[in-house]
């Protein structure tokens, strides 16, 4: 298995981020982890990324402890990428993708065939060819955050770790990230846990989800249950109901903006 | 693989232009400050005292005075400008230079304190810097830059290293070292402050072989060690958390460029005297020149770390006669206004 996280807690000081958290993940599945701001979605990620240290629990990946692999043999097998990473202005977008070649040629070894197509195919996938030598300051928004999941890709890990990787684009580009990452785990099994705010499109892309309340685990299943269930309702403190769209496709869930305008008059 | 995909990596081909470019900056500038000073030579007989003949004030005036003044400016130059480089992409912060971790502050107050005992042990009526035990000087402050260097990194390994922690100890360090140092100076006595402030504004005076032999060591590690830290220091330029999950040992290599940094930038201080903004500044020269070339940050930086200590020196030597500029009120001078353009320049 990927991934297996039992028991993982973590806090900060004495301020508890995350509760005995479970999840397991299977080659070529698609976890979303959605939970209101503070939920400790981004703790969760990291923890699994060997990034800090739990105060309780275990990560596993592929079998091994997570604080166990060196982290070259880590990144080999993981990619991890937080939120609005920053890199100097003056790299390009072609050196910025090669950072995640580094996992496999270290410090010495130059780079090969592989290497070079590794990053080709990144660029090419996530549609930044044409942008290669473009330096990271002269980017929009967008296409930066694309950059970076095409450095995320460069890596060739078989997890893949986003946090919030949508945010801050526009509708084209967010979908075209979604589209990015379904592909991958269809077409190469890459499994892929991603925090996301979009309720509706974590329902349409993922195959499983976990929805967090204050660090603790209130809901891991598939997403057809978690509409029947009611939390999204209590979690995140609105009113709306999920509505069926079409056979097969996912319920959509329709937020009610009523009551906020009623206490507005 | 589609290879039919038009190759998004083309190299760059200018970057044996621009490298030839910081040769001859080199070519020029190493001779010029050869010939040229205070004495003036004729050239026939400079060249003649290069090569074995010629006058004997040529002679000693070239190879006892210039040529070691030269070389250990070259190789102060050198030491500042990587270090300032190296310091800067580790902190995350293009402010950064030797001072930021405390190096030169460290340096000044060894210094300091050592000249204060040394005069009462040694000589208690001297008050000329000749009868003060100077040789040691580049060593007292080596290790007083290094010690500080290891201070600030001691405390920002408990807090986790991170560029935040590094500069904010640095930065607080520095300030207590700085001011241990002026209290030091300040309750020495003014007949001796001179002997200080000549070392304070960072200055090539009277450097011997000796300087030159102290440094060189110094320089052929670090230059040695470049090729180490290469993929690592583009790593480090980057978050924590993103350069560990690209598979970079943090820490370590943290740890490791920061010792480089630590060493190139004492044992410079130690031999020369903190010399304002070469640190800060030739990084910066160096990334307007290279641009998008970023391989050919670390030579460029290099040759221009040579090539601005050494101009320097000459223009403070040609431009202040016999009362000569000491080099650190140079670079000061120029490095302010050639800063602000930069700034300017880059968007």
């Amino acid at each position: 298995m990927p991934v297996l996280c039992s028991h993982l807690s973590v806090a900060y000081g004495r301020r508890p981020a995350l509760t005995d958290f479970r999840l397991s993940l299977q080659p070529g599945e698609i976890r979303g982890l959605i939970g209101p701001n503070g939920s400790g979605k981004s703790t969760a990620l990291q923890s699994i990324a060997g990034l800090i240290q739990p105060t309780g629990g275990r990560v596993e990946i592929d079998g091994r402890p997570v604080h166990a692999l060196p982290r070259r043999a880590l990144a080999q097998k993981l990619a991890y990428l937080p939120q609005q990473p920053t890199a100097p202005e003056d790299m390009t977008v072609e050196q910025l993708v090669r950072q995640g070649r580094f996992a496999h040629v270290g410090l010495f070894r130059r780079y090969g065939p592989e290497d070079e197509d590794a990053i080709r195919w990144a660029l090419d996938n996530t549609g930044l060819t044409t942008l290669a030598e473009r330096s990271l300051r002269e980017l929009s928004g967008g296409e930066r955050q694309r950059a970076w999941i095409a450095a995320a890709l460069a890596q060739q890990a078989q997890v893949l770790l986003l946090d919030e990787p949508t945010s801050f684009l526009d509708i084209g580009h967010q979908v075209e990230v979604l589209d990015l990452v379904h592909r991958l785990s269809r077409e190469r099994g890459v499994a892929v846990i991603m925090a996301i705010h979009d309720i509706n499109q974590a329902m349409a892309v993922c195959d499983a989800i976990s929805l967090l309340q204050k660090g603790v685990l209130m809901f891991d299943g598939p997403p057809t249950a978690l509409a029947d269930s009611g939390l999204i309702e209590t979690v995140f403190r609105v009113t709306g109901r999920f509505v069926h769209v079409a056979d097969g496709a996912a319920p959509h869930f329709d937020v009610s903006l009523a009551q906020r305008r009623s206490a507005r008059h | 693989m589609d290879r039919a995909i038009p190759s998004p990596l083309p190299r760059a081909r200018s970057g044996w232009l621009l490298l030839s470019g910081c040769l001859l900056a080199v070519a020029l500038s190493l001779p010029m400050a050869v010939l040229l000073g205070v004495a003036d030579i004729p050239l026939s007989d400079s060249l003649a005292a290069l090569t074995g003949g010629g006058s004997a004030m040529a002679r000693s005036i070239l190879l006892d005075f210039r040529l070691p003044r030269v070389a250990t400016g070259v190789l102060a130059g050198i030491n500042f400008a990587v270090a300032g480089l190296l310091l800067q992409r580790i902190t995350r912060n293009p402010l950064a230079d030797p001072s930021i971790l405390g190096i030169s502050q460290g340096a000044t107050l060894a210094v300091a304190v050592f000249l204060l005992f040394s005069v009462y042990r040694h000589a208690p009526g001297g008050n000329t810097l000749p009868e003060l035990p100077v040789a040691w000087l580049p060593t007292v402050g080596t290790l007083g830059g290094l010690g500080a260097a290891g201070l600030v990194h001691l405390l920002a390994l408990r807090h986790d290293l991170g560029p935040m922690r590094v500069t904010l100890c640095g930065v607080a360090i520095g300030a207590l070292l700085h001011a241990l140092a002026m209290g030091v100076i300040a309750g020495w006595g003014s007949t001796r402050i001179e002997i200080l402030l000549e070392w304070l504004a960072g200055s090539l005076y009277a450097r011997s072989w000796e300087h030159a032999a102290f440094l060189a060591p110094f320089t052929l590690a670090g230059l040695t060690a470049l090729p180490l830290i290469l993929r690592p220091l583009d790593l480090l330029s980057l978050e924590a958390s993103v350069a560990r999950s690209f598979g970079l040992s943090y820490q370590r290599h943290f740890t490791l460029v920061l010792c480089l940094a630590s060493g190139l930038a004492a044992s410079a201080v130690g031999a020369v005297g903190p010399i304002a903004f070469v640190g800060l500044l030739t990084p910066h020269l160096a990334r307007f020149v290279v641009g998008r070339r970023r391989r050919l940050l670390l030579p460029v930086t290099i040759t221009l770390g040579a090539v601005v200590v050494t101009a320097g020196d000459l223009a403070g030597r040609l431009l202040g006669g016999a009362e000569e500029i000491p080099i650190g009120v140079v670079t000061a001078l120029f490095g302010v206004p050639v800063l602000i353009v930069l700034l300017r320049k880059t968007p």
